[in-house]
């Protein structure tokens, strides 16, 4: 009965205190069991939504274009005229788009300086390949360089892809392509004309670093190429020899075949038959002709 | 179908972007973005590195754009965009004023992000052999050109021993040689 009754009197005591003083509510420390499923469940639906477009580089909070102009003529190594380098970037359709919408812009486009920016490049390749190679290679290289994907490439890699204004995004490779011309010629006249060949040498020619001539030049016929070649050079009579040979009428056959002049070896090649030997006999001959082994 | 695929890291070779370094060194970092919180304690070394050492990066390394990005009660973190389109996102929460320095400095000097990627190579050549590819033409003795065939002293097979008799021929050969030449000298 005594304990009943200090019980009861515990009871009342504890109901007293909590109608008085409220009691504090600790904080639960333990690990917070619903972050995760939350994070799952973000998941999935971010999962489930169709794919966003990509978003340009100037949308974002953190973009300064007057900053990036800066970066872009530092990491070229390169003084551009500022007011040149930023009317490079201006593509026609950026213009077109700033007057649809109703945006007054008294921005130039870059047309003029792809132009210029063309020409120019044409003619330094050529004149840096023209001592050296056959009007034919000549030609090769420079087509293989001033290529759409050779000077998209080229460009990208020199960060022109966010800086670009242009109507098309994510940006083409024709843009890119024509920005690259329009920084050549915005440095041709911002500096001189060293100064942009140089540019040129570093940029784009640098490009064929560990090609081969015939990566480069698709050479259809070469064993009559090379007679055409020897006797423009006023080579006598070219003698194809067969040098070695094995396994013949097997799957494995296989032809060498050397091509001689005067009783000198011009070039020597391999091939699973004479004619296919004789052939590459013949690019041998035409490399060691240019000693053009590598560009 | 379940695979260990995303235990391994990605091989890779060494490549350098756009022949980079033949005709002049790009820095292929093209921009930075710090992002902090301006008094949560996670993000001090990243403050104290903007305070001090923030303006003396940006001066040496004109060519990258460095942008700052104050976020309230979110961890610090750098975000690198490289000029191959790569991003790089590195977390650094408690990092010191120094360790971010580091990190910064191995943003700089990268060429992409190499993220969960492994190297199979630490060298690269354009060269792998300098005398190229063996051909069956390759070392072959000059004396085949004249052989007739059939041969016989060719036709034997490579590793066969001497008989008995030939032995036996030889050494009676080197002894007649010696007694010759003995009886010279004698002369």
């Amino acid at each position: 009965m005594a304990l009943l009754r200090r019980t009861l009197v515990n009871l009342s005591y504890c109901l007293t205190q909590t109608v008085y003083n409220t009691p504090v509510k600790v904080p639960n420390r333990a690990i917070k069991r619903w972050v995760a499923p939350t994070l799952r469940e973000l998941e999935r639906r971010r999962k489930k939504m169709e794919s966003q477009p990509l978003q340009p580089r100037t949308s974002y909070l953190e973009w300064n274009y007057d900053a990036e102009i800066y970066a872009f003529a530092k990491r070229l190594g390169e003084t551009f005229d500022d007011a040149l380098l930023r009317r490079a970037f201006v593509h026609r359709t950026y213009v077109i788009q700033q007057e649809i919408k109703g945006n007054e812009t008294d921005l130039q486009d870059n047309r003029e300086l792809i132009n210029e920016g063309e020409s120019f490049v044409i003619d330094c390749i050529k004149k840096h390949f023209q001592n050296k190679y056959l009007p034919d290679v000549v030609n090769a290289l420079q087509s293989y360089l001033t290529s759409e994907s050779m000077l998209s490439h080229v460009a990208s890699h020199m960060g022109v892809k966010d800086l670009i204004l242009s109507a098309d995004f994510p940006v083409e490779k024709s843009t890119l392509s024509n920005t690259f011309k329009a920084v050549v010629a915005a440095l041709r006249q911002s500096t001189d004309e060293k100064r942009a060949t140089a540019f040129i040498n570093d940029f784009l020619i640098c490009q064929l670093n560990g090609k081969d001539i015939f990566d480069v030049w698709d050479l259809s016929n070469p064993y009559e190429y090379l007679l055409r070649v020897l006797k423009e050079k006023g080579y006598s009579e070219v003698e194809p020899r067969l040098c070695n040979q094995s396994a013949a009428n097997t799957v494995l056959a296989n032809y060498q075949v050397g091509l001689y002049s005067n009783k000198k070896l011009l070039g020597i090649g391999w091939g699973e038959s004479i004619e296919i030997a004789k052939d590459t006999a013949a690019l041998d001959a035409i490399q060691k002709l240019q000693s053009i082994d590598k560009i | 179908m379940t695979t260990n695929k995303s235990l391994f890291l990605i091989p890779k070779f060494i490549t350098t972007p756009s022949q980079n370094g033949v005709g002049r060194y790009v820095c292929q970092l093209q921009r930075v973005v710090l992002k902090f919180c301006k008094n949560h304690g996670s993000s001090r070394g990243i403050r104290e590195f903007i305070e001090y050492d923030l303006l003396n990066f940006a001066n040496k390394n004109p060519e990258v754009v460095v942008y700052l990005k104050p976020r309230r009660h979110r961890g610090p973190v750098i975000k690198a965009e490289y000029l191959n389109g790569d991003d790089q996102i590195v977390f650094c929460h408690n990092n010191t004023r120094e360790e971010i320095a580091k990190w910064l400095n191995l943003l700089r000097t990268q060429s992409g992000n190499h993220d969960g990627t492994r190297l199979r190579k630490l060298w690269h050549t354009d060269y792998p052999s300098i005398q190229g590819p063996w051909t069956p033409y390759t070392f072959r003795d000059p004396a085949l050109n004249l052989a007739e065939f059939p041969n016989e002293e060719l036709s034997r097979p490579l590793d066969q021993p001497k008989t008995a008799t030939e032995e036996l021929d030889e050494l009676f050969k080197k002894q007649q040689e010696s007694e010759v030449a003995e009886s010279s000298e004698v002369k």
